[in-house]
């Protein structure tokens, strides 16, 4: 909220830089800004337009668990509140195209209830992309990471196997906000199927997979800092939603590191978390339709294998899947893991003069190290900016 | 209810009842809610909007001030907390004092809560306007505080942490005061060995840093210098400094940094500790810097040394960096040495991260032992081995030729800490390590305005970490710095000096040290820059003599018994 | 400090990271264009229930 009503930021949302030119001091950005089909200063973010849409898609925000429509607002608290038609999704801008690609007129559905229904008759089909552009001093990227998505571990039935999830979908299961409402309902009871069945069973046994594509030499040797912890949250949220629940916690070693997490782990161990010295060999689907992991617990050292409701994956956190075309477009390089280089002693400056890097862009960075991340990024940019300023002024 | 004839002509309300789209509206009767605060004492204006913090609404509740000649504005919508200091710079815009603005939240407390209810709903928010309507007859007008803010800041502590703060003040603009206790600057960094993940030197970190510090034109520099006395608050702080051959001096700012760093636990006791054959993690740093290994073939390290316990005197944490120092000297005596064998005994291996997972990949390949131990049944110290049993291999116990034993114990708190907390009444935990804001969201801040942290003092960090939270730390304080002036709500607490009697309970018991108490007068008195306006002191005082601004009893009791009106019906003899 | 003239900042993501990037630098008097893909701001942390070790919510 403090971002949206600051008056020294400008909020660019649905944008994308396209281009970068120039030096520190003197960069010249140029950023598309894409076609929301919603004119930004009329919409209220009433959200009549998304009731009255008849278009169901799955729903990114929920990790695919829910829906929303073709014109939605990414999540209900969300800066700006304006709302957005995902031109691939809505059908009235499909028939626009089709329309101009002089497909036969009697053949296209086309729709348009959203903008009848538009008290601030803020929709706008013809909206077009906006190309703009800024003059800044310095760049810095904070452009996060991406949860490695575990299809490519077949071992771990991730997609084949049901009720095996990521742990970002499992967060959006346990929320509120979520598809469940917060019900620890299992997924495959429930995904795909049109309207939420009643009367679901709750899942009682869960089994958190540590090191889930990380710590891992066929992809990624590096850990990821924080899924330990997420895993011990997760196990707790779980236990606290329902006391009887199990819990399992599949890890090599538990990496918790930060102030108050060692007792924040003792505390699970203390409600009845399991925590088992292990990495899982395999999932498979069992006589139940269930999930079966399949590990070695390596202080008995004997093999085991156990029925779960609900399997959670502790994937990797992976640099942005456009980082290599970042790098090419901001003129930076990427150190060996694939994530934003940066300058011995300088933790923020990357390869090119100028542009900075902050939060897991950089590195797995839990939050408390992000925010203070971007603190000293922030004292690191106005060094070099008030720097630069004052060569030029001495010229 | 009650009219106060004295007051009445002067108060002029306006309502403005808010749809918020659907949000209210979709859930109650927004225009019956307007149609009854129109008949409560005191209105003279009431209307409803779509959104009353869109621009029109703005606008609107500006002209109703100046065509209605208002005296008092009550919006019923949201929550304060998203639009209230919009809607009171609207008020101040229209030559009305904000502080004479009452909001009443209709949505977060009524229409949100209550959504399968649309009469009782409505009835309810009647019920709220009422109660804001009642209060807003008691607003008294404020100002808010204003105080100008030197660009001037103290850093205690030299070592990364601080250094690093200093640098980055100094090349904001910012003029700093930097206090070291020892004789020299760097820290604990400088006595390092080398610094992983890369190896480097210390020395090439924290050299050049300590060269720019010591030179820069904006930066004094006190060395072997102990703290006597920090008084003031935040734009105004008062230290007085015991400076070797110089005596006694007093530096004046407007922002502390703290960052006092760490040291390392001396595990006396613990599995033979001698700090010849068995030493500590840091000790071994000493000796790989200087004299060596001797000729020890065998090295065995043992981690969570006085950590991860709950044992007396030992630390429950786990200190973050113990393991990938232990993985580091390691690879270091392995690189050094190639046939002595070294092996890590631990519990977990904390090599988090992508450079120390990868350093951990490089000791195993350059053959690194580890093996897991219980905590339930530690190794133990012979004369020239260590006997261990790990599970992992098997049950029996393992005994490990050991010529040298290397103990990796926990930072723990540096003795400046408690008196560093006991000077400026800020904060430690049960570690001593130091308290901040919000461990997630403001973990370089302090609660109370002013004073910043930074550095192994915080918890303990690598030197890389030390110099991101320093840079962090300058961050925050350039935030702070970069208005000139620090404004501060109006609404704080004040003490009736003719009443109070002295007896401190609200000094207690007030969470951000804004309370002193004056040993002339006996009386206590509130810093209304520190004042947060929590109420915990009003709440606290047995004789009402601090009250609350904007919460008086005399402003509150009339909503109360506004709010109780609705239950005269229910209650046939009522004396309100 | 930063009074002379106004120095313009671009900031690449939405979210902690860049959200905190942005205010910081804005509080301190730097214009600040913050550029994010998705609709609207909040990254990855908008999606988590809770967070740990104190188990606040996210927003």
């Amino acid at each position: 909220m403090d971002v949206g009503r600051h008056p020294k930021i400008e909020l660019l949302a649905y944008s994308e830089v396209e281009r970068v030119d120039g030096t520190v001091g003197a960069f010249d950005v140029t950023i598309r800004k894409k076609a929301r089909y919603v004119d930004e200063s009329k919409c209220t973010g009433c959200g009549a337009c998304a009731e009255k849409c008849p278009t169901r898609v799955p729903d990114p925000y929920n990790e695919g668990l829910g829906e929303r429509k073709a014109i939605y607002r990414y999540f209900a608290q969300g800066i700006p509140s304006t709302y957005t038609i995902d031109p691939d999704a809505c059908r009235h801008l499909a028939g626009l195209r089709a329309e101009k690609e002089g497909a036969d007129k009697s053949k296209i559905k086309k729709c348009g209830v959203c903008a009848k229904i538009c008290q601030a008759k803020a929709i706008d089909y013809s909206q077009q992309d906006q190309i703009i552009h800024r003059q800044v001093e310095a760049i810095v990227l904070a452009v996060g990471y991406e949860v490695l998505k575990p299809e490519g571990i077949t071992e771990y039935g991730y997609g084949r196997v049901p009720n095996v999830l990521t742990a970002i979908e499992f967060e959006r299961l346990l929320s509120a906000s979520g598809p469940t409402a917060g019900h620890l309902y299992r997924p495959a009871d429930f995904v795909g199927k049109k309207k939420m069945p009643e009367h679901l069973p709750h899942a009682k046994r869960l089994a958190f997979i540590q090191c889930v594509g990380s710590r891992d030499g066929r992809r990624s040797i590096h850990c990821s800092g924080f899924c330990c912890m997420h895993s011990i949250k997760e196990a707790i949220i779980a236990k606290e939603h329902d006391s009887e629940l199990e819990a399992w916690i599949f890890g090599m070693d538990i990496r918790a590191v930060g102030k108050g997490f060692e007792e924040y782990r003792l505390k699970a161990e203390q409600i009845g978390v399991k925590f088992v010295r292990s990495r899982v060999a395999e999932i498979t689907k069992g006589p139940n339709g269930l999930p079966i992991v399949w590990y070695e617990d390596t202080r008995a050292r004997r093999v085991y294998s156990r029925e779960f409701d609900i399997v959670v994956l502790a994937s990797a956190c992976l640099p942005p899947k456009d980082a290599p075309l970042l790098a090419e477009k901001f003129g930076i390089e990427l150190d060996s893991f694939g994530f934003i280089k940066t300058r011995p002693f300088a933790p923020f400056d990357t390869t090119r003069e100028g542009i900075f890097v902050c939060g897991c862009a950089r590195g797995p960075a839990d939050i408390p190290e992000s925010v203070a991340q971007a603190s000293s990024a922030a004292a690191r940019v106005a060094q070099v900016v008030l720097q630069e300023a004052r060569k030029v002024a001495m010229q | 209810m009650r009219r106060l004839a004295l007051k009445s002509k002067d108060v002029r309300i306006g309502v403005f009842v808010c749809h918020c789209g659907s949000n209210i509206a979709g859930y109650l009767d927004c225009k019956a809610v307007a149609d009854y605060a129109s008949t409560l004492p005191g209105v003279v204006y009431s209307t409803t909007n779509l959104y009353t913090c869109s621009e029109s609404g703005i606008a609107e509740i500006k002209r109703a001030i100046t065509e209605k000649k208002l005296t008092r504005v009550v919006v019923a919508s949201c929550s304060p907390r998203t639009h209230e200091p919009l809607f009171k710079s609207a008020c101040k815009e229209a030559g009305l004092n904000p502080y004479l603005f009452e909001m009443v939240n209709i949505r977060d407390q009524c229409s949100w809560v209550h959504m399968n209810s649309r009469d009782e709903a409505t009835e309810k928010a009647k019920n709220l306007v009422r109660m804001g309507v009642a209060k807003a007859w008691f607003l008294e007008p404020q100002e808010d505080f204003e105080m100008p803010i030197e660009a001037r800041v103290a850093v205690i502590g030299g070592g990364v942490a601080g250094l690093s703060a200093a640098e980055s003040l100094a090349d904001m603009g910012v003029s700093v005061v930097l206090i070291e206790k020892s004789p020299h600057l760097g820290g604990l960094t400088l006595k390092l060995n080398s610094l992983a993940p890369h190896l480097h030197n210390p020395d090439d970190l924290v050299n050049p840093l300590i060269e720019r510090v010591e030179h820069h034109p904006r930066i004094k520099v006190y060395k072997e210098s102990s703290i006597k006395k920090i008084e003031g608050y935040v734009g105004n702080y008062r230290i007085e400094l015991d400076v070797k051959d110089q005596g006694v001096i007093q530096e004046a700012v407007s922002a502390v940094v703290v960052a006092v760093g760490a040291k390392p636990y001396i595990p006396q006791g613990l599995y033979g500790y001698d700090g010849e054959r068995v030493i500590t993690q840091f000790e071994l740093e000493q000796r790989l810097k200087s004299k060596g290994v001797g000729d020890a073939k065998n090295v065995v390290m043992i981690q969570c040394v006085g950590a991860r316990s709950q044992a007396e005197g030992e630390k429950s944490y786990c200190s973050r960096i113990c393991c990938a120092t232990a993985v580091k000297n390691a690879l270091i005596l392995k690189e050094r040495f190639p046939d002595i064998k070294v092996s890590i005994l631990y519990r977990d291996i904390q090599t988090y991260g992508s450079d120390f997972e990868a350093m951990l990949w490089k000791a195993r390949s350059m053959g690194v032992r580890f093996y897991v131990y219980d905590p339930s049944d530690p190794p133990k110290v012979a004369d020239n081995a260590v006997l261990v049993r790990s599970k992992i291999f098997s049950d029996d116990v393992l005994e490990l030729p050991a010529d040298i034993v290397v103990l990796s114990t926990p930072l723990v708190a540096s003795d400046e800490a408690p008196v560093i907390a006991n000077l400026m009444r800020i904060p430690t935990d049960a570690n001593n390590f130091f308290l901040e804001a919000h461990v997630k969201l403001r973990p370089l801040d302090f609660a109370t305005d002013g004073v910043f942290l930074c550095g192994s003092c915080r918890f303990p960090c690598t030197s890389e970490e030390a110099r991101i939270q320093g840079m962090g730390a300058a961050a925050r304080v350039g935030a702070l710095l970069a208005k000139g002036k620090v404004i501060s709500s109006a609404l704080v607490a004040e003490v009736d000096s003719s009443t109070c009697c002295g007896c401190q309970g609200c000094l207690r018991i007030c969470p951000y040290g804004a309370i002193t108490y004056d040993e002339s007068r006996h009386v206590c008195q509130v810093n209304p820059i520190l004042c947060k306006g929590c109420g915990a002191c009003t709440a606290a005082c047995p004789s009402q003599s601090v009250q609350l601004k904007g919460f008086r009893p005399s402003q509150l009791l009339p909503q109360v018994r506004a709010a109780m009106e609705s239950l005269r019906e229910m209650f046939v003899s009522c004396e309100l | 400090m930063i009074r002379d003239k106004e120095h313009h900042v671009l900031v690449i993501g939405g979210g902690i990271a860049g959200i905190q990037v942005s205010l910081d630098l804005a509080e301190m008097g730097f214009f600040v264009h913050m550029v994010e893909k998705l609709p609207s701001i909040g990254g990855k942390m908008a999606q988590l229930d809770k967070t740990f070790p104190t188990n606040d919510c996210a927003i």
